[in-house]
């Protein structure tokens, strides 16, 4: 029983890191039905600002949570402009093109922001300051670190204040005009241009907030980091119901969850298998992922 | 008329044996292939660095007589080995005569078939799979160790030096790590070692809480990491830590590596590593660091002493021979013996060099050597 409780503890965690990317890919998905494969770099970008950042700060002589703070801030509104300078130069010139060249754009784009990283970073893994968020609790056999709870913690707040953004703001309503049509949205004078960078921007830097929390989390960053969890939570996002943020986070987390299950219960070689054949198997029957109904106006 | 025509001649013969001279003070090209690209670029980049260091010194004790110039021309393997064989045509085309790499066994494996059939030298620093010098091919030499010599060595130094009673291993999968893997379990069992447990984890992976609760529960007295790399063996063992994993943890080759301190701190102290015996107080490994230090502004890597020894014996052997010529150079490298960065290079004749495994403690934030397989000296 123990062993159950700290795997679904496990999970719970790599399901907020999950979650928190794939709301991305399904935000972006959902505006203009563009797979944004640049996403992971994004959350890689994140993952190298914040470490930059914390460390320049904790050598200014600031507390640590303060330091940690501001680079989070901070790399998050990064990694917003980045993404929408990477939606000005490589998408918008191609949003009437057809969409495997917007595919394309986009593979290309992850190619070279990966090799960017690697040229201005290097090769080596940056060790994150992990001493800042140290520790955590144990009961009995059980143990939650500090950081799970923060991850849980963050995730949480985050999407929290994106459901609030999309669903009670203007901005969201604008969003979710855009969303539903382009034309239409801007006869009723919505700049759809402004609204999709905006939608961008949102994503990257929910991705760069993951970034900085699986830094911290498992001690590093590296310039491929954005690889593999980025087809993990485009997985999610799909799983979910791609366009769909409640179903991104209920993906993520699915995804997180049945991971660390099949590690924990059957192996750690088939982890991805399991993860992919659910994957499938809720496809088959529902292919537009759980929450993926034709309910078009809680798409964004 | 005559003597004009004998001046001409003269002058003629005088031209070509000029030019010919132009031509033979060529460069003297090696190539190296490593993973520059990709999740090894690290251990990579050491070794081409390493072989660097090589050149430079060499061209510091006044080169090699015939060659104007020592190059370098680094290749990319990525550690696939399809790229390994594509890496190595294009360093056929480049016309180099050796080749110092690969790291991955995989990668040598393929590449080093192609590069026989140009007779061109393959001088690895860092794979240890035993395949790599079983083929009996003439151009392969093998500066580093042997896996089955890592294997024994690692489970002896559990069940004679610290005398555990059980073993939980985990590996991803690679040629060389399972390998390790592998021979670790089927040694531990001979010396009466319990394997609670062998299970893979796939490459690339960062998150490995599900496998290290498994560990857990199963309550080995030590978790032995085989990993491909030293990046994602600090992120296993800064989880294990942090799920409170109590048992002594163990590495390989791959795991040693200044980054595993680096990035791991205070929960890497008190592992071990096993790793081909390198002596850093010894004057040939200081001044090879210091060197290597100057030029590159990092500390060596985990490779970099046996990618600079390869490269060396290499040079050493073309400087005794006098010349390029396959035979020649192989019959030097093999009669060759000097005291290198890692080790005294002395090559047998399937091209290994011996293997002296040496258990490594992280002791201080650095790695300090604890155990010596060979001797069974323990320095602490």
């Amino acid at each position: 029983m123990e062993y159950f409780i700290q795997q679904v503890i496990n999970g719970i965690t790599l399901g907020g890191v999950y979650a928190l990317i794939a709301l991305g890919y399904t935000m972006v998905y959902g505006i203009i039905q563009l797979i944004n494969f640049a996403h992971g770099e994004f959350f890689a970008a994140g993952g190298y600002m914040g470490v930059i950042l914390i460390s320049y700060f904790a050598a200014q002589g600031m507390p640590p949570f303060a330091c940690l703070g501001l680079a989070l801030l901070l790399s998050m509104i990064y990694c917003a402009l980045l993404a929408m300078g990477v939606e000005r130069l490589a998408y918008r010139p191609l949003r009437h093109s057809s969409r495997l060249s917007v595919l394309l754009s986009a593979l290309g784009m992850s190619i070279f922001l990966q090799n960017g990283l690697m040229l201005t970073q290097g090769v080596y893994d940056k060790p994150y300051p992990t001493e800042i968020t140290s520790g955590g609790f144990s009961f009995g056999m059980i143990t939650i670190s500090y950081m799970q709870i923060l991850i849980v913690g963050l995730t949480s707040a985050l999407l929290i204040g994106l459901n609030l953004l999309v669903f009670k703001t203007r901005i969201g309503k604008a969003m979710r005009a855009t969303a539903q049509d382009k034309v239409m949205s801007s006869m009723v004078g919505i700049n759809s241009n402004r609204i999709i960078a905006l939608t961008f921007a949102i994503g990257a830097g929910l991705a760069a907030a993951a970034g900085i929390m699986v830094g911290l989390y498992y001690g590093s960053v590296n310039y491929t980091m954005g690889f593999v969890p980025g087809i993990k939570a485009f997985a999610a996002a799909v799983l979910g119901g791609i366009g769909n943020i409640t179903g991104a986070m209920l993906g993520g987390f699915l995804i997180g969850m049945i991971e660390i299950m099949a590690a924990g219960y059957i192996s750690s070689e088939y982890k991805d298998v399991f993860a992919f054949i659910i994957l499938i198997a809720v496809l088959y029957f529902m292919p537009t992922g759980i929450m993926g109904e034709n309910v078009d106006d809680t798409r964004v | 008329m005559k003597r004009l025509m004998t001046k001409a001649t003269v002058l003629a013969v005088a031209l070509t044996l000029g030019l010919g001279c132009v031509a033979f003070a060529k460069d003297l090209k090696l190539g190296s292939m490593s993973p520059l690209t990709g999740p090894y670029a690290a251990d990579g980049n050491d070794i081409a660095n390493g072989v660097r260091v090589a050149i430079e010194v060499m061209k510091e004790q006044g080169g090699v007589p015939g060659f104007s110039d020592i190059t370098l021309i680094p290749g990319d393997t990525a550690c696939d080995p399809r790229q390994a064989v594509a890496s190595a045509n294009k360093l056929i085309n480049e016309e180099v005569t050796a080749v110092i790499g690969a790291y991955c066994s995989s990668s040598t494996i393929p590449a080093s078939e192609t590069l026989a059939e140009e007779d061109i030298f393959m001088l690895t620093p860092a794979s240890t799979s035993p395949i790599v010098t079983e083929r009996d091919l003439k151009n392969m030499f093998r500066t580093c160790g042997r896996d089955d010599h890592q294997a024994p060595a690692a489970v002896k130094f559990m069940s004679d030096v610290m005398h555990y009673k059980s073993v939980y291993i985990v590996d991803d999968k690679t040629t060389y790590s399972q390998g390790v893997a592998d021979g670790v379990e089927a040694a531990a069992k001979e010396a009466g070692i319990k394997v609670l447990g062998h299970d893979h984890v796939n490459q690339g992976d960062k998150d490995y809480s599900a496998i290290l609760t498994k560990v857990k529960t199963a309550n080995p007295d030590i978790f032995y990491i085989s990993l491909q790399n030293s990046a994602t063996g600090s992120l296993m063992v800064i989880q294990a830590k942090r799920l409170g994993i109590k048992a002594a943890l163990m590495g390989q080759d791959a795991v040693y590596h200044p980054q595993l301190v680096e990035i791991a701190k205070g929960d890497a102290e008190g592992m071990f590593c096993t790793f081909g015996a390198i002596d850093k107080n010894a004057p040939a490994y200081k001044d090879f660091m210091s060197k290597y230090e100057a030029m590159f502004n990092a500390e060596p890597g985990a490779y970099s002493a046996y990618a600079y020894d390869s490269a060396m014996a290499y040079l050493l052997a073309v400087k005794k021979a006098g010349t390029t010529d396959f035979d020649k150079v192989r019959t030097a490298l093999l009669d060759l013996k000097f005291v290198g960065a890692s080790k005294t290079v002395d090559y047998e004749a399937n091209g290994d060099s011996g293997s002296n495994y040496t258990v490594y403690i992280v002791k201080d934030g650095r790695f300090q050597p604890y155990w010596n397989s060979l001797s069974g000296e323990k320095f602490m």
